[in-house]
């Protein structure tokens, strides 16, 4: 700086390093009401472009978690209907036990006869259960009841899988078809079969089929129910440790978007105190900026 | 030869003139000192030539103003022309990146790139419950938001580009102005040379209209060739288009055959950065569209819809403006079974919504998934902003150390001013008491000598 100085000159190096200084306390103090450290890509651009990645990684963790709270009930509803199943199983194995007792006269036969072919009813419209509207034992066919309660044993279904995406790229088979939980009536060692089996000895006193072949059939089946459950509890805790991974992953998410984003509290008020201070001296040295000059002096 | 008796009146009376012309000066500077381009000017006195008295020597004969001087350093003038190009680049296209940044509303749960998120989650969602059609609507009506934001964000950049453009032609006006009204301050200066004036508040004005013109663009100030120059005139060239010669201005018009800095070029950059073909945001902003609506339909159409028809369009663009045009498919908007989640035909079977959502995780746009690309697109803002503002602040504050610079030089302190008030103010009460003393010497040679003894 030369050595010469001169009135317009101080008034506006004064105005500019002004200026500055209040742009940068508007920055500090839009930091300090938003909270955030970029209000705008130019503020951070790397920062910027990071954030935007977490942004997407939260939101697809947050579908992902609905995936896996949708695909959970799902599970729920098949396992409930599932012990459903079960306890019909065990009430038929009960009253197989019961009728294949050589004692027994046909009307007691034909009376418990009448007892199993409720319970296959009852199988039947636990094998057309629906979830959120949708039959969940029809395969991929799940607007179509499987089953027709009170007309044949077809199933109407097919043996599609339905799957839920709980992460990338990863796909969790959530369904079980009726066809291999429940089976038809054509199909001879599924349980509607061996149900239909079981009513028709009673019905024509064919003890020794009852005896035999039935209560081996019927143990087959209630394997099969076991099976079912133990699939369908498999997939609960893959699901249950799906969730607990994504919910631990959002939150260390959270926390890399936080410190990226957000602004850091006490240093920006730090900031800003300081910021203040300079705005205010600077107003000051301003207010006594018509210094004397010689004039004053000279008469 | 004798020197004459009245000589002394006359030296006492150069320097009373000189002293005044000095104040008048000094009175010019103060009553100056706000102005705009003013630059301080002193009375050059020098002594008059002497007369021979020989065999004394020589006699001075008083003073004289030579000339009155305006104090400026050209060479300050050329770096500080250099620095407000730099400026009025900087700012023209950081005021244009703002724009541009403040319509991407980015990072915030409002822009694109939530948009997107929620665009992939819906077709999850879908995936969950195909089979339902308040799930299809709800994709539906998400998909079309999406597109809206691509809608919006192309029209607001092709809006930008609109203004900027508008603003440059405004801007050529400016530059036109200020030719024609230097040629006319070059026809002026050269008349008051030819009549040996010095025009210095006319030199003034024209440098002002230098500066305000080396904001607009490159800006080379050459003396013209010849007589003209000789007499003050100026050529001046922007954007390597002359627009003054001698006292012709030439209107200019764009493009400028080498327009590098100033508010022209940053302007440009504006639009050029939005409209390039190649890297331009908006071009970019039409690829991701056009990679969004053609895996989209691609996927869209391997599958079946809830009626049992192989899928339709999903989306419908324009080439060449696929940002602008992105629409959902009318058909689909409509009828939301028309969206074909199923990949076998059956109901409850989604695999193919899960295909679409997962378009999500494919390398679509030069390498990089949608998302990833829009990322990209907004950081390159960013950081294109970011450095048009760091240019800013930078070239800010070396245009402002020199204009302090020149100041220093050509500015008016009061202080000097008042010390030569007073200076010149005594200079002229003593030469005025020398006038008076030369008086009384006369007076006593014409009344009183010769009269002895009267």
């Amino acid at each position: 700086m030369t050595g010469r100085i001169t009135q317009s000159m101080v008034s506006t190096t004064l105005l500019a390093d002004l200026q500055t200084i209040t742009s940068k306390l508007a920055a500090t103090q839009e930091k300090l009401s938003s909270g955030k450290e970029i209000a705008k890509p130019s503020d951070d651009p790397f920062g910027t472009s990071r954030a935007l990645d977490f942004r997407a990684a939260l939101a697809s963790n947050k579908q992902y978690q609905t995936n896996v709270g949708e695909a959970s009930a799902w599970q729920d509803a098949t396992d409930i209907s599932l012990s459903q199943i079960g306890d019909f199983v065990q009430r038929v194995r009960d009253l197989t036990v019961q009728g294949a007792n050589d004692t027994l006269g046909a009307s007691a036969r034909a009376s418990i006869a009448s007892e199993i072919d409720q319970i296959i009813e009852s199988v039947k419209s636990v094998g057309n259960t629906q979830y959120a509207g949708r039959y969940i034992f029809a395969g991929s066919k799940t607007t179509t009841a499987p089953y027709t309660p009170g007309g044949a044993d077809a199933y109407a279904g097919d043996t599609a899988t339905i799957t839920r995406e709980i992460g990338p790229g990863v796909q969790v088979p959530i369904n079980l078809d009726g066809q291999s939980v429940i089976g038809d009536g054509a199909t001879p060692g599924s349980l509607l079969a061996t149900l239909r089996t079981i009513s028709n000895d009673l019905k024509t006193n064919n003890s020794a089929g009852l005896q035999t072949t039935d209560l081996a059939a019927l143990d087959t089946a209630v394997d099969t129910i076991t099976n079912a459950r133990a699939t369908v509890g498999a997939r609960s805790n893959r699901l249950e440790a799906a969730l607990g991974r994504l919910q631990q992953l959002e939150e260390s998410t959270m926390k890399l978007l936080s410190n990226t984003e957000d602004a850091d509290m006490a240093k920006t008020l730090v900031d800003f105190s300081q910021q203040q201070a300079v705005y205010q001296a600077a107003l000051r040295s301003g207010a006594q900026i018509v210094q004397p000059s010689l004039m004053d002096f000279l008469r | 030869m004798g020197i004459s008796t009245f000589m002394g009146l006359e030296t006492a009376l150069r320097g009373i003139l000189a002293h005044q012309r000095a104040l008048d000066t000094t009175g010019h500077n103060i009553a100056n000192a706000s102005t705009v381009g003013y630059t301080r000017q002193t009375a050059d006195l020098v002594t008059t030539p002497a007369l021979a008295d020989p065999p004394h020597g020589l006699l001075g004969t008083g003073v004289d103003v030579q000339q009155y001087t305006r104090v400026r350093d050209n060479f300050i003038d050329i770096q500080l022309h250099a620095q407000t190009m730099r400026k009025g680049y900087a700012e023209a296209q950081q005021d244009g990146l703002n724009q541009v940044e403040l319509s991407l509303s980015e990072p915030s749960d409002t822009g694109l790139s939530s948009l997107f998120g929620k665009y992939w989650a819906a077709w999850q969602n879908l995936a969950n419950a195909p089979e339902d059609l308040a799930t299809r609507q709800s994709l539906v009506q998400t998909a079309a938001t999406l597109a809206n934001g691509f809608n919006s964000l192309s029209s607001q950049l092709t809006t930008i580009q609109a203004q900027t453009t508008q603003e440059q032609t405004l801007t050529v006006a400016q530059v036109n102005s200020i030719g024609s009204q230097i040629a006319a301050l070059n026809g002026s200066i050269k008349a008051a040379n030819l009549v040996g004036q010095q025009p210095n508040d006319l030199l003034d004005r024209r440098d002002v209209l230098i500066d305000q013109l080396s904001t607009l663009g490159n800006v080379s100030v050459a003396t013209t060739a010849g007589t003209p120059g000789a007499l003050g005139a100026i050529d001046v060239t922007i954007g390597g288009t002359t627009l003054v010669s001698d006292i012709t201005a030439t209107n200019v018009s764009l493009p400028l055959s080498s327009l590098t800095s100033g508010k022209l070029a940053g302007l440009q950059a504006v639009i050029d950065g939005i409209g390039d073909p190649v890297t331009g945001y908006l071009t970019k902003l039409n690829a991701l569209a056009a990679a969004l609506a053609s895996s989209t339909n691609t996927q869209h159409a391997l599958g079946t819809d809830l009626n049992g028809n192989p899928g339709g369009a999903f989306f419908t663009v324009t080439n060449g403006s696929e940002a602008a045009t992105l629409a959902v498919a009318p058909a689909v908007l409509a009828d939301p079974s028309l969206v074909a989640a199923s990949a076998s035909g059956t109901a409850g079977d989604a695999s193919n919504a899960l295909a679409i959502a997962d378009i999500q995780r494919s390398a679509l746009v030069a390498g990089a998934t949608i998302d990833t690309a829009y990322s990209q697109l907004v950081t390159q803002i960013g950081s294109d902003s970011q450095q048009a503002t760091q240019t800013l602040a930078n070239s800010s504050s070396l245009v402002d150390a020199l204009t302090n610079r020149r100041q220093s030089v050509s500015g008016v302190s009061l202080d000097e001013e008042m010390a030569d008030l007073v200076r010149f103010q005594r200079g002229f009460q003593a030469s005025a008491r020398a006038l008076s003393a030369m008086d009384q010497m006369i007076d006593e040679l014409i009344n009183r000598t010769g009269r002895v003894g009267l």
